[in-house]
């Protein structure tokens, strides 16, 4: 109804002209006559094809009359309707089975990680975003598994190039904290770097600007909760595995005496080329009174490459963490197998190769090259009572990506480890896994 | 009456709101491609003859004859695909010929993977015709942390340069004749 007006609108501006005793611009009306009606027929099989255009009808009218000069775009309007008010559900998965060559006693299958992401925009530029997820399989008082809410931030953009965040949220630090999902790394369990040194997923309660430009940096920096030093339990091998995943305090009632400040510069100007890093601060020693490491700061800084030209896949980063003034409180662990390390360190390389590729399906063969030590050095003590520093354990993982579809991935890996530390799960071991993503 | 002094103070903000999210409207994606038009015409896309294949349910790209005079300078195909989770808006300019003169993102709406938008990125895609492969860690480099984001749109690019051959062959790079619907 709304194009008839319209043509007629249009046809009653031209009619005076039409009535001039030029024969060529009656020519021309009956010209543009035409062409409004071949456009009106067009609009009307536009709408059969698609209720969402139904905005757009106006435009080709607009079309016809257009002034020579003018460009006449449909309104943004005749796109679909995104964003505001829009709800969006996401997950990935992981199931692993680890089995020990010299220990088959020890071999064990495990539903790893089960996730479930939404996100819900309030306005084009507010979201909030969260993830809860479920580690091994069941959780309850008798039960080895955890539920856990990874991450939980409101989104505001300021403008197209920046905005904030503000929640629980993952820290910007290395490749994998912020890409975690299986289908994004090779091998079946994640890289020992990004777990034992960047505690991967490392999240914190904080407040963060981001932004990026048109060169290629992306930026991030907040502030926010810290670990808690306290947490430090000397008796228990977990400080071993991860010095800062055994202390990280995953908004939990978290102490928030003492404020973190991180930040990531990363750039991508060249496609295919992503380098960049990060780093954390924090006093650590949440003011807890009387506590021997008071002045305690953690220090965690890393530097990352990736290169994939084409088929190939080249990655490599490197890790280091400091924990200041913890001479006074490893001197009341004596005695204890875990005191807190002053240095720890990690570094890997890796290469895969997207040999085989048919239809949706991917064979990614790849090779990667660990070396990381949780315990590099301690603060000194007297009379000769300060701790050896570990051994550095190196890792080999060779293995292959089974990708059936680029968000299903069937995984194969063996692992060569340096040292054998039962303790922590290290030794030679075959993996196999599942992995998805939506 | 008394209180109209405050509206500027309320459309602030909410024009802020709306153009957070959009980089470039479909006008300016129009001019940027095709500065020597002076008219663009919206044209349908027959979907049936369109012979894109792994067209995802209710694919309706909108497109746009960009015509100077009466001489037809190419095609603007805006589009949708989904980067993680939500809708990316894109805009892909193509000449008579049939290649790829521009990519453009339009609206981008979610938390990571914004990186598509940056320009060495969508260079990538230029001169690509519907003969090219188009396709991700193939001739079109990854953005690492932005997998699904150049995945998808990197897909919605091949899908346009397919439906851009078919409005070729339908229409020839001429303006389409008129009176035939």
């Amino acid at each position: 109804m709304r194009h008839r007006i319209l043509v007629l609108t249009l046809c009653a501006a031209l009619a005076p002209a039409a009535h001039g005793e030029d024969a060529d611009l009656k020519a021309q009306v009956e010209a543009l006559r035409a062409e409004l009606v071949a456009l009106k027929d067009e609009v009307r099989r536009m709408h059969a094809e698609s209720a969402a255009a139904a905005p757009a009808a106006p435009a080709p009218a607009a079309v016809a009359t257009s002034p020579a000069g003018a460009a006449t775009p449909l309104p943004a309007a005749t796109m679909p309707p995104a964003g505001a008010g829009s709800t969006a559900l996401w997950g990935y998965g992981q199931i692993g089975y680890n089995r020990p060559t010299a220990h088959a006693d020890e071999a064990q299958a495990d539903l790893t990680r089960a996730v479930i992401g939404f996100n819900h925009a309030f306005d084009d530029a507010t979201r909030v975003y969260g993830e809860i997820e479920w580690e091994h399989a069941i959780a309850s008082a008798d039960d080895a598994g955890e539920v856990e809410v990874e991450q939980l931030y409101l989104e505001h953009a300021l403008a197209p190039d920046y905005g904030v965040r503000a929640g629980l949220m993952l820290v910007p630090l290395g490749m994998l904290n912020e890409h975690h999902e299986p289908t994004n790394f090779y091998g079946v369990e994640r890289n020992f770097v990004e777990t034992a040194i960047i505690p991967t997923t490392w999240r914190e309660g904080a407040i963060a600007l981001y932004g990026s430009t048109d060169t290629g940096v992306s930026w991030n920096v907040g502030a926010g909760t810290a670990p808690d030093l306290g947490a430090w339990d000397p008796t228990a091998d977990e400080g071993r595995a991860s010095p800062l995943g055994s202390i990280h305090q995953e908004l939990q009632l978290a102490k928030a005496h003492d404020v973190s400040l991180f930040g990531a510069l990363n750039w991508q100007g060249i496609p295919g080329l992503l380098v960049g890093g990060g780093a954390f601060t924090a006093k650590i020693a949440q003011g807890a009174p009387d506590f021997p490491a008071d002045k305690a700061r953690l220090v965690l800084g890393e530097a990352h490459v990736r290169w994939q030209p084409g088929s190939f896949d080249f990655s490599a980063l490197y890790a280091r963490g400091t924990i200041s003034d913890t001479q006074a409180l490893n001197l009341t662990f004596l005695g204890q197998p875990t005191p807190v390390p002053k240095a720890f360190w990690g570094g890997y390389a890796q290469g895969a190769w997207r040999a085989l590729e048919w239809g949706q399906s991917s064979l990614v063969p790849f090779a990667r090259y660990e070396e990381f030590n949780t315990g590099a050095a301690y603060a000194s003590q007297p009379e000769s009572l300060g701790s050896m520093p570990l051994p550095t354990e190196k890792v080999w993982t060779t293995g292959v990506n089974y990708y059936l579809n680029p968000n299903v991935v069937f995984k194969v890996d063996y692992q060569h480890f340096n040292n054998d530390d039962p303790a922590l799960g290290y030794g030679n071991r075959f993996d196999l896994g599942i992995g998805y993503q939506f | 009456m008394n209180v109209r002094w405050l509206l500027p103070l309320v459309a602030a903000p909410v024009a802020q709101v709306a153009y957070a999210a959009q980089y470039m409207t479909i006008e300016q994606a129009q001019r940027a491609a095709f500065p020597d038009a002076n008219a663009f015409a919206a044209i349908a896309l027959d979907k049936a003859a369109s012979g894109v294949p792994a067209a995802p349910p209710g694919w309706s790209p909108k497109v746009w004859q960009a015509r100077a005079g009466e001489r037809s300078l190419g095609w603007l195909l805006v589009d949708q695909v989904i980067g993680k989770s939500e809708l990316i808006t894109y805009a892909v300019a193509i000449d008579s010929r049939g290649a790829l003169i521009s990519v453009e993102v339009l609206e981008y709406r979610e938390s990571h993977g914004g990186e598509i938008r940056l320009a060495g990125w969508r260079k990538q895609f230029v001169g690509k015709t519907a003969a090219d492969a188009v396709e991700l860690n193939k001739d079109i480099r990854n953005i690492s942390g932005a997998t699904l984001s150049c995945r998808h749109v990197t897909e919605g690019v091949q899908r346009l340069l397919l439906a851009g051959r078919e409005i070729l062959r339908r229409d020839g790079s001429e303006i389409p004749a008129h009176g035939n619907g």
